[in-house]
């Protein structure tokens, strides 16, 4: 076990031994651990470098630490600025987890039901990740989560580069009870007043956060952003319906007519109506 | 005869009987430090690691262990060739086998034990073990099993109840009926299974674990080992939570096998994932019902087939059927009924006694058919049910006369007058608990209230001629009494009500109850409140008998009976104040001791058509459910819970009342998000995120409206166990209220979103 002061520091522990696991919260990893799933040759602790355990301000952007747990993102402070943002990190579960998980973590370990990814694929976020001998390079979270520009060996996520919107957000989620518990299914839904656009994103259906782009312009084309930015209760629901239909197709890739059992039927209209609520949220 | 619960400004006495006496362990469990099975040590010891079968249904062509004998560090391999005695075992019957041998019947069935010196080492050696599998189909479907291929050389049914009742033409001029599924609920203890064997000089074996039956558990162990049941010795250790039958034997025998076999202490701690797969689960149950009533709601007649799902073994499933054809009728008058209960083997995993078996199961279901009754007459289902209510002196389906006290009116009336939660109207939007949690999906405007009743029954003690007994000793020495009794406080408090007994007895404030083993005469199993009753009874009657022991020299020096005396607070006087003498003086030094039993009056099994006194005793509840359901995403919130029991008499308030809240957070756990799912016969998500217990946000608020205190004339106190009736009436009142919020009719538990949604 290393416990490297710096990112460098920690980027040299990996490179020097690659069959090391980096490891932060380890709410995911020592789970894996303790049920005898990983038995890791050493690891390397990120609990020491306090340069990715805060956030700041950077021309527009918020700099987030891949460091920051969810117990740290869930504050006023920062629910002030990444409302959607906080709110999944107060979801994403009880307090002893929220308390060691962190954002790069729920980010690197990539579950389908990670309550910060919809919000990340929603805000388009981009990851700063450190490589060996200093280097930095940005990647967008969606090309990491979809596997298109994996982390290489000896490369850490460093930050989280999160624009700053000024304007409603707001994450929903369905679990199977009152209490904390795995997503069914989440919504993510951010406005940008200043492009005039909706994203929105639906977690925990897919193996990574889908993004219904049709749907997103076309209710961002009837709303009306100089003024009220309301829309009536037709249109929040005709954009549910859109956001259901397009991430839970009727149509099989293939082509073939699939009759959905139930199960998937309840899941699109859940669907339905998150993106729904969380528009009607987010313009309210 | 009833009091109100929330008597608090009553003084409460400080001891004895009607005590809120503390569990004496009670701090060392909240500062960590007591110690339970995981947590024993032995010098040298081993660790064990169990092999199991990766499919539902499967002959073994082959086992070989060489690979992993060969592994440095592992030091015994275990399988079925090596077991000296009865290589089966089994609660009732001895059908399942120590270590599947040639047949494989459900997913984790044991096969082989490695003992190493290091945990890994142990579980890497398991793993090693080649087992050649030839994979068969497994008979999922309890409906198929009565067609299917015998499963086990005893066939594929366990056991057939067709109770008949009355005049089986009689029709009634309403007619409702359903088809409803229960569930497979996991006891899911908060400690997962442990335990240590230590071998003996003597060739005997002392098994360390957390047996909530522990001279079951020996016998079983000395049938396994070949040995004299007095050779092997079960200690029991802190128990981590049962609401079931607690420890599973197949890893427990393997467990003293290899001790055996390698001359060393042998440890196990099983993950949460082999405590899954290796315990016994609530009995996943299909349910047909019609229901006859008159024009004014009176019942007429009841028919009903219920199908228990036992999975590969017999385990507990006989009584389990007893109690759900017994009890398919509810807590109500019924002059005619035919009841058809069939127990079938199947290869999902084992189905055995979780408290409120077979009861909790058809109370879902009977009750969903008084709703929709009540729903065809047009009339309140709390009136519904008030006109058919049982009392004492009604004959049960079973032809048994209900002799206890049975104030299900009186319980239903309570809950019915209770006032209702206020809506949270008054409060600001932020602070609402909605359905889908705190800061959640939940919008004010999809969702619903609505109010259900239930009223559930259970059976108290082992039924159909079980021998319910148990033996307690009081021993007094230097003013402080002890308690040995082989029956395991699980949690239940059943070693503080020792104390409250002793101190209430023989007025001595200082009472230990000695631990658990097997060297002690047997008490039985820890469930079905049987140790409230006949282990309570047990020291009841050892603390009076030392305590005439103590008196009786003095009373006779006085020329004045035993009775006339009286002992407070350590100090014996006599009726008049003459004598006063303290109790340490009165024994000069000398040690009393006394054995006694209880034996409540026998049962009798019930015959061909179901007819039979098969209970000892029988115990009520009723509950009103209020729940919140968002109709549009289905998510479902029970606000509040009002119970009204009963309880015969009220022995220890406070313990009282906690098992009252477990046992309805249990039933609302089985009413919303807890099912083991095992599709194609293997258990998905053996983990305690993927099996959702209540968390403290699920839990309701439960209001105990009303704890009728009508004594039970033949238990000991007149006092009725209250742990499992709660677990039975829960899920039927909160399927009620769901049905109430959203007209839909809730025939499965745990409730589904989509059966809840309405469009």
């Amino acid at each position: 076990m290393k416990l490297p002061a710096t990112l460098d520091e920690a980027v040299a522990a990996l490179a020097a031994m690659p069959a090391a696991v980096p490891v932060a919260g380890g709410t995911d990893l020592m789970a894996s651990v303790n049920s005898g799933l990983l038995r890791p040759a050493a690891l390397v602790g990120l609990g020491r470098i306090s340069e990715i355990r805060g956030w700041q301000y950077q021309d527009g952007h918020a700099l987030l630490g891949a460091g920051l747990t969810h117990a740290r993102m869930g504050r006023p402070d920062f629910a002030a600025l990444m409302p959607a943002l906080a709110a999944a990190a107060r979801a994403a579960g009880p307090p002893t987890v929220r308390n060691a998980g962190t954002l790069g973590g729920n980010i690197a370990s990539a579950a389908p039901t990670g309550d910060s990814l919809p919000v990340l694929a929603a805000l388009e976020a981009t990851l700063v990740i450190a490589g060996p001998g200093g280097a930095r390079r940005e990647v967008p979270v969606s090309h990491l989560l979809a596997g298109m520009d994996m982390l290489r060996a000896g490369e850490l996520i460093g930050f989280v580069r999160v624009p700053l919107l000024h304007a409603p957000q707001v994450f929903l989620k369905a679990t199977g009870r009152t209490g904390p518990g795995r997503a069914t299914a989440s919504v993510a839904l951010v406005l940008d007043p200043a492009r005039r656009g909706v994203r929105c994103a639906v977690g925990a259906i897919a193996p990574m956060p889908l993004r219904p782009l049709e749907a997103e312009e076309w209710v961002a084309s009837l709303i009306d952003w100089d003024a009220e930015r309301a829309l009536d209760p037709q249109a929040l629901h005709a954009f549910g319906d859109y956001v259901a239909a397009a991430c839970i197709p009727d149509q099989a890739p293939d082509g073939t007519q699939e009759q959905l059992p139930p199960a998937v039927l309840h899941l699109r209209r859940t669907v339905a109506v998150l993106a729904r609520r969380a528009l009607g949220r987010a313009l309210s | 005869m009833s009091t109100e619960a929330p008597a608090a400004d009553a003084p409460q006495p400080e001891h004895g009987i009607g005590a809120s006496l503390q569990p004496a362990d009670a701090q060392a469990k909240t500062e960590g430090t007591f110690p339970y099975a995981a947590d024993l040590w032995a010098e040298g010891l081993l660790w064990a690691a169990l092999l199991r079968s990766p499919h539902p249904h499967a002959r073994i062509v082959s086992v070989d262990t060489t690979e992993a004998h060969a592994m440095p560090g592992v030091r015994a391999v275990v399988t079925a060739a090596d077991i000296p005695g009865d290589a089966a075992h089994g609660r009732r019957v001895h059908d399942r086998p120590v270590f599947a041998a040639d047949l494989v019947r459900h997913h984790g069935e044991p096969i082989a034990a490695v003992a190493a010196d290091h945990p890994d080492t142990a579980r890497m050696a398991a793993a090693a073990i080649q087992v050649e599998y030839e994979v068969l189909d497994p008979v999922t479907d309890p409906e198929q099993a009565f067609a299917a291929e015998p499963l086990h050389p005893d066939g594929n049914l366990i056991r057939h109840i067709p109770l008949r009742y009355g005049d089986l033409e009689a029709a009634g001029e309403v007619v409702v009926e359903g088809l409803y599924r229960i569930g497979r609920q996991d006891p899911a203890p908060i400690g997962a299974e442990a335990g240590l064997a230590v071998p003996r000089p003597d060739g005997g074996v002392e098994l360390y674990v957390a047996s909530t039956d522990p001279h079951t558990d020996r016998d079983l162990a000395a049938a396994c080992y070949g040995l004299d049941p007095d050779r092997v010795k079960v200690v029991v250790t802190g128990v981590p939570g049962a609401t079931a039958d607690r420890e599973d034997p197949g890893f427990q025998l393997p467990l003293g096998l290899l001790a055996l076999k390698t001359g060393c202490p042998v440890k196990l701690t099983a993950t949460r994932e082999e405590s899954f797969l290796g315990h016994a689960h609530r009995h996943p149950t299909l349910l047909r019902y019609r229901h006859h009533a008159d024009a004014e709601g009176r019942l007429v007649k009841v028919e009903a087939q219920i199908l228990l799902d036992a999975g590969a073994y017999a385990d507990a499933s006989s009584e389990s059927l007893a109690a759900a054809v017994s009890f398919a009728c509810g807590p109500y008058v019924v002059p005619h009924a035919f009841i058809e209960g069939w127990a079938v083997r199947t290869n999902n995993p084992p189905s055995g006694h979780v408290r409120g078996e077979g009861a909790m199961q058809v109370c879902a279901a009977y009750e969903a058919q008084m709703d929709k009754l009540a729903g065809k007459l047009g009339l309140d289902p709390a009136e519904l049910r008030l006109r058919n209510v049982l009392a004492t002196g009604d004959i049960l389906p079973t032809g048994q006369t209900v002799t206890c006290p049975a104030p299900v009116a009186e319980l239903l009336r309570s809950v019915r007058d209770f006032p209702l939660p206020p809506l949270p109207k008054d409060l600001p939007e932020e602070e609402w608990l909605l359905p889908g949690g705190p800061e959640g999906a939940g919008e004010p405007g999809a969702i619903r209230r609505g109010v259900g009743y239930a009223l559930g029954m259970v059976h108290m003690l082992g039924a159909e001629g079980a021998d319910e007994v148990s033996t307690a000793t009081v021993k007094v020495q230097d003013g402080v009494a002890t308690v040995i009794c082989a029956a395991v406080d699980t949690g239940q408090g059943f070693s503080t009500l020792a104390r409250q007994i002793v101190q209430e007895t023989l007025g001595i404030d200082e009472v230990h109850v000695a631990s658990v083993d097997t060297d002690q005469p047997p008490a039985g199993p820890a469930c079905r409140g049987r140790h409230t009753w006949v282990s309570g009874g047990a020291v009841e009657r050892a603390a009076k008998m030392v305590r005439t022991q103590l008196l009786q020299p003095l009373a006779a020096k006085f020329g004045m009976s035993t009775e006339l005396l009286q002992i407070t607070d350590g100090k014996i006087t006599s009726y008049d104040g003459v004598l006063s003498t303290t109790v340490t003086e009165a024994m000069d030094g000398k040690e009393l001791w006394a054995t006694a039993q209880c034996r409540p009056h026998p049962t009798e099994p019930l015959d061909d058509t179901g007819q039979g006194d098969a209970f000892v005793g029988l115990a009520f509840c009723a509950i009103r459910a209020v729940v919140d359901v968002d109709v549009e995403m289905g998510s479902v919130r029970v606000v509040e819970l009002a119970v009204a029991q009963d309880v015969g008499r009220v022995l220890n308030p406070a313990q009282l009342k906690a098992r009252i809240e477990a046992g309805v957070t249990q039933g609302v756990g089985a009413a919303l998000t807890e099912n083991l799912r095992t599709p194609k016969g293997l258990i998905r998500h053996p983990d305690l995120t993927g099996y959702a217990l209540p968390t403290a946000l699920d839990a309701p608020d439960i209001r105990i409206v009303k704890l009728v205190e009508e004594r039970d004339v033949v238990a000991p106190f007149g006092a009725k166990p209250a742990s499992a009736a709660p677990v039975v009436t829960s899920p039927a009142a909160v399927a009620g209220a769901v049905r109430a919020a959203t007209g839909r009719p809730v025939n499965r538990l745990p409730i589904r979103p989509q059966g809840v949604v309405v469009r």
